[in-house]
């Protein structure tokens, strides 16, 4: 291992004496390399049990560890409560009353693979996965840090996922799209688009004299994270500073890998005709010169207090200040000039000190202006087309070692190259192009030990609650070992033997016995196994924040399914407006489309900036997209309460679900009562959920005050 | 902290006709109840916890200075300035290049006079007459750091301990730590500056990977001070429909199930809240003196001495954890004097030091300083040479920071900056030390606070800090 890494280094750098060299803790370290996800999976043999419960393999399996404690797995769920679950999962908006009714009353024996495959083909299961991956990218359509700027182009990424998960896309091509579409298919539009994957992180972009080769670091830091975290399942940012504490991984691994992208920059790559590229081009200057008049009228009022605030800071200027403002330009020796510029800045004024002084009538027709500008914004044209993606610079500078991730404490240079630890590891190009090529065919080579079994752990976690393996971006040593090893390995290699088919696996867990377990109490399994880790039941799962967005909005009838596009402002709070940060006017930060069909569209679709997150969402754990999210966190605190109950939104969505009802029912509380509980919990009211409404009637509460209460009801924010 | 996290009124109500009939059929009932109860506590992630050893604080207040005070003309004489004012920066120093200038504009000395002051003879500048005659209670730590020049990555690492965006704030692990002593406010109060957010915005007070429950909760004054704090509807017409759900909510719930009680028990917080938080925020039980100590007679002071008043009502009431900015928004309300020093340090001192005196001796006369550690800081400190001729650019390499009460022994100034007040120099202080010795105060051990994400156990000071043990008395 010594002699081959050290020659590589000589060929490739030219070096007289080996850039790195193992030491004895390193190979330490490199010996972990026997820990079981680093081992290719073995397809076991499925237990041979003869059993009606077993529907699948999956089932022997889980079936088969069950009976080791002589454990039952849990009854079905009931068919009502089995279509809300499974239409919740696969699509996240409910099940329509006609499709519950249908579902019931189909005796036919393929009745519910018929649903299955109906949901796995419609779009919403596209866009929930889409949701999912996203979480594990951590996209957004911003920046984030201060600035927080729009990624204007973001969304086409987010589309792209989507539509890969709708056209069942095999996962080797997702890989490689997103870390190399643009080395392996050149000009392909789709897969440039995809390696926006690789800018999916959050970036600090910030003017005055930022260190640039600590900003560059930090990009490649994220794209390092996103590749350990979203396909290795690895937590290869524990190398940055040190040798892995827990895996084979060195530090020398950790930046060999990250010189894989040493040579990759962000770009906006247009993806246009040049048609279409010079359309776009004169709708954007017809839109500035429809707007430039408008902002000389708005100069124009600012002017003279402008200058007139110049003319007051000038009088305060110290007299070498002014001394110096005062000599014509081409007189003022050396120090002058550095005298007149600051002086210069000391008789600049801000935004808000010109505006606290503009009075009436200049103040209102300011303002009119203003607005006057933003509605023209509001219908601005977009921009030339591009892909947010990534492309190779000339030449990929030198990566090197960085004692605890300093970037300005430089030691051995490294080339490109894969973890060490692996044994089917491949050659890096040396040259700027090939070297991302080489990591996803790597990635997707049918050997690789952790791909495919970190993307099935991933669909498993995503149906069943939790992973086989817990800690599903870790797979180390830290990580938890699998509960069915044997069953992730089958899967494992299932997956890969149907051509990475993520439906294929998809379909197989949702058939399955154990899916369609219901979520049994049972006082002596929950305190032998309290995490489920035997499957002997459902695991409770409540909706997430988007889920729970979408719902209302199914539920009140006002769901717009407008897929894909650019990402959608919905109203926000005061409170939460203030907290935009600004150092300039603070009008216009928030933008609305005059569309408001827009604002009931499905979540995914909503903009997702990092610093001004949507406060029900938070309080139901949307995660911030700062870190790679593999699952949802689900806590219960009285500010879900509040949101869910006081917010303008739950508030709007409960009268809407009540004037739906009425719509549909009359005055007919009956009929009302039904029609709720079948679209908010896809059954009828029992009789002691009658009496306790018609009570609530009678004292006087409203149809809206109860479809409130129904919408924070525990059975409706759960999954059955 | 009442007795049960459970409100006792629901108690009876939770023995549903369900239960008794399942407790004659199962034998639960009573027993049944018990544990559900029990459960609904311990599924409680605010609930108090024991800290890992004794530490003398119980709660915190921060108070964050936004945009950057200069160490010297605050806290941290330099009379040397006044020696090279006008004269570029010994060569012996290097490039000392900021956000803004390259390190070759002339030195500026400061504005104002420092006198000494109390029986320690701690050296305050005039701009704080008032906090000068808190000196004895106040320890200065001279000598921190933070590694980014710019303002938001640098508050991130204040807050949160690293320079980038995304990690628990402060707040968070204290409270992720320590619960909280109130059940029915937030345990974590983020109160920004009325005309704008700072420049890290939100994610200063997020809970990064931590559960959502830890993150701060903006409070305001005024009668909705919590967002979505106010039903639209009409008192009765609200308690009816919790009543309404919490009766349904409880027919969805079962005896072993805790995160249903913890749910049905959340909703009840909630409706508590509605009351304890207006009732925070009304200040006529105040007396006029307490009013004045605060600043709530003068203009200029009304409005940071409210939220100070406020915070003290709000650490009387169990909140675990404030944290307060000074300036946010508009360049003009922020302490980031990049020109102009003067006028702006006149200004924002001028808001806030009679009602940080205030706060400090109203919390001495209460008896409240000795558990209630506070904090003054800032995201860095700013350099001795100028920046548009009378202002000065950012500096991370050494400035000064204030700890009082909470076991902190006062009237001592730890650590030093070179005669420029340019860099620490000595013992420095980084901020996985500032962390440490916070949370060393409140009797939290760095090392045992963690939180597993994506395979790392994450810590607020990451690889570790130092207690400044020389903070404590």
């Amino acid at each position: 291992m010594r002699r081959a890494l050290s020659l590589g280094l000589i060929a490739w750098l030219g070096f007289a004496e080996p850039a790195a060299v193992l030491t004895k803790a390193d190979e330490k370290v490199l010996a972990r390399k026997s820990w079981w996800s680093f081992r290719p999976p073995v397809r076991p043999a499925v237990p041979a049990i003869a059993d009606p419960w077993v529907r699948t393999p999956i089932d022997a399996f889980i079936l088969k560890s069950l009976r080791e404690k002589s454990w039952s797995p849990s009854p079905e769920l009931p068919r009502a409560q089995l279509i809300r679950r499974i239409t919740l999962d696969v699509t996240g908006l409910p099940p329509t009353p006609a499709e519950v009714e249908a579902f019931v009353a189909d005796r036919s024996a393929n009745a519910y693979e018929k649903l299955v495959d109906r949901l796995l083909a419609s779009d919403a299961y596209g866009e929930r996965w889409g949701q999912k991956w996203l979480d594990v990218v951590r996209y957004a359509d911003t920046n984030g840090f201060e600035l927080d700027l729009d990624r204007t182009h973001a969304w086409r990424y987010r589309d792209y996922v989507i539509k890969s998960f709708q056209q069942n896309k095999p996962y080797d091509r997702f890989l490689k799209e997103q870390l190399a579409g643009d080395e392996i298919w050149p000009g392909n539009h789709e897969a440039l688009v995809a390696t926006g994957f690789l800018r999916a992180g959050p970036e600090h972009l910030v003017g005055g004299n930022t260190d640039k080769e600590m900003d560059r670091q930090e990009v490649l830091v994220e794209m390092t994270a996103a590749v350990g975290g979203a396909f290795l399942g690895l937590t290869m940012n524990c190398a940055r500073c040190h040798n892995h504490k827990f895996d084979p991984i060195l530090q020398a691994d950790y930046y060999q890998l990250q010189a894989i992208f040493a040579g990759a920059k962000g770009a906006d790559v247009p993806i246009v005709t040049p048609a279409e590229k010079a359309a776009a081009e004169a709708a954007i200057k017809a839109h500035e010169a429809r707007v430039k008049p408008i902002k000389d009228q708005i100069a124009a009022i600012e002017k003279p207090y402008r200058d007139k605030l110049k003319a007051e800071k000038r009088l305060l200027l110290e007299p070498k200040f002014l001394a110096a403002l005062d000599k014509p330009k081409e007189q003022r020796s050396e120090e002058e000039k550095v005298l007149a510029k600051n002086a210069e800045s000391q008789t600049n004024s801000t935004w808000d000190e010109v505006v606290n002084r503009i009075g009436e009538p200049d103040k209102s027709r300011r303002i009119a202006l203003r607005r006057q500008m933003h509605e023209l914004d509001l219908a601005a044209p977009p921009p030339v087309a591009a892909a947010y993606g990534v492309e190779n610079m000339e030449q990929a500078p030198v990566t090197h070692i960085l004692k605890v991730g300093d970037h300005k404490m430089k030691l051995a240079p490294v080339p490109p190259a894969l973890p060490m630890a692996f044994a089917n590891r491949v050659e890096v190009p040396a040259g700027v192009a090939g070297r991302r090529k080489a990591l996803a065919e790597w990635l997707a080579s049918p050997e690789h030990p952790l791909a495919a079994r970190v993307m099935v752990n991933r669909i498993w976690q995503s149906r069943m609650g939790a992973g086989l393996v817990r800690t599903m971006n870790d797979f180390g040593a830290l990580g938890e070992r699998p509960t069915h090893p044997q069953l992730l390995d089958w899967l494992a290699t299932e997956f890969v033997a149907k051509g990475w088919d993520v439906k294929a696996i998809d379909r197989m867990i949702l058939l399955s016995s154990v899916y369609r377990q219901a979520r049994t109490l049972n006082a002596e399994k929950m305190k032998t196994d309290p995490d489920n880790k035997l499957y002997w039941r459902a695991h409770r799962r409540r909706m997430d924040s988007e889920m729970l967005r979408d719902n209302l909005l199914a539920l009140s009838g006002e769901l717009n399914r407008k897929a894909g596009g650019p990402p959608v402002r919905v109203p926000i709070e005061p409170e939460l407006y203030e907290l935009i940060f600004t150092e300039a006017e603070p009008d216009n930060l928030w933008p609305l489309s005059k569309d408001t069909t827009e604002f009931s569209r499905r979540s995914i679709y909503l903009l997702n900036k990092r610093t001004v997150r949507l406060p029900m969402m938070t309080n139901f754990d949307q995660p911030d997209a700062m870190s790679s999210c593999p699952q949802r966190a689900s806590s219960t605190h009285a500010l879900q309460s509040l949101s869910l109950m006081n917010s303008a939104f739950a508030q709007d969505r409960a009268k809407a679900f009540a004037a739906r009802l009425e719509g549909s029912c009359g005055k007919n509380q009956a009929c009302q009562l039904k029609t709720a509980y079948q679209l908010a919990m896809a059954r009828t009211p029992r009789s002691a959920e009658i009496a306790l409404a018609e009570k609530f009637f009678v004292q006087g509460g409203k149809l809206e005050e109860f479809c409130l209460a129904l919408m924070n009801r525990n059975e409706f924010v759960y999954l059955p | 902290m009442s007795s049960s996290i459970f409100p006792k009124h629901l108690i009876p109500a939770a023995i549903s006709r369900r239960d008794v009939l399942r407790g004659s059929a199962h034998g639960f009932g009573a027993l049944a109840l018990q544990s559900m109860l029990a459960q609904a506590k311990s599924a409680n992630p605010l609930a108090p916890k024991q800290p890992h050893f004794a530490g003398k604080a119980k709660r915190v207040i921060f108070l964050f200075m936004v945009g950057a005070p200069s160490q010297m003309d605050t806290f941290d004489p330099k009379p040397m300035l006044k020696k090279f004012e006008g004269q570029k920066l010994p060569a012996s120093f290097g490039k000392v290049s900021s956000q803004f200038t390259d390190g070759s504009t002339p030195i500026l000395s400061s504005p104002w006079n420092f006198k000494q002051y109390g029986q320690s003879g701690m050296w305050v500048s005039d701009l704080f007459p008032h906090l000068s005659q808190c000196v004895d209670d106040m320890c200065f730590v001279r000598s921190f750091h933070t590694d980014s020049v710019v303002h938001a990555p640098a508050m991130y690492h204040v807050h949160s301990g690293r320079i980038l965006m995304g990690f628990p704030s402060l707040g968070s692990w204290v409270t992720y730590g320590l619960g909280s002593e109130s059940d029915n406010l937030p345990a974590y109060v983020v109160m920004p500056q009325p005309e704008g957010t700072p420049e890290g915005g939100t994610p200063c007070w997020g809970s990064g990977f931590l559960p959502a429950v830890h993150q701060g909760t903006v409070f305001r004054s005024g009668a909705n001070p919590i967002m979505h704090l106010k039903s639209p509807m009409a008192p009765d017409r609200q308690r009816r429909t919790l009543d309404l759900l919490q009766k349904m909510n409880q027919m969805d719930a079962e005896p072993l199930d805790s995160e249903m009680a913890a749910r049905i028990s959340s909703y009840e917080l909630a409706f508590k809240m509605q009351t304890s938080a207006p009732e925070a925020v009304d200040f006529s039980g105040e007396s006029a003196a307490t009013k004045s100590l605060y600043g709530l007679d003068e203009d200029r002071t009304r409005e940071f001495g409210g939220r100070l008043l406020l915070a003290r009502r709000l650490i009387e009431r169990g909140v675990r954890y404030i944290q307060i900015y000074s300036g946010g928004g508009p360049v003009s309300i922020q302490w980031d004097a990049h020109s102009h020093l003067k006028k702006n340090h006149e200004k924002m001192c001028g808001m806030t030091d009679k009602p940080i005196a205030g706060l400090l001796k109203d919390l001495k006369s209460r008896g409240l300083l000795e558990d209630t550690l506070v904090i003054w800081g800032s995201e860095f400190g700013r350099l001795p040479m100028s920046e548009s001729g009378n202002g000065r650019d950012h500096n991370p390499h050494g400035f000064t920071m204030w700890f009082a009460g909470g076991g902190v022994k006062g009237g001592q100034a730890i650590g030093e900056t070179d005669d420029f007040g340019l860099y620490g120099v000595g013992q420095r202080y980084p901020m996985r030390d500032f962390h440490a010795t916070i949370l060393h105060a409140l009797g939290l051990d760095q090392n045992q606070l963690w939180y597993l994400h994506n395979g790392r156990n994450e810590k607020l000071t990451d690889f570790g800090g130092s207690v400044i043990k020389e903070v404590f008395a």
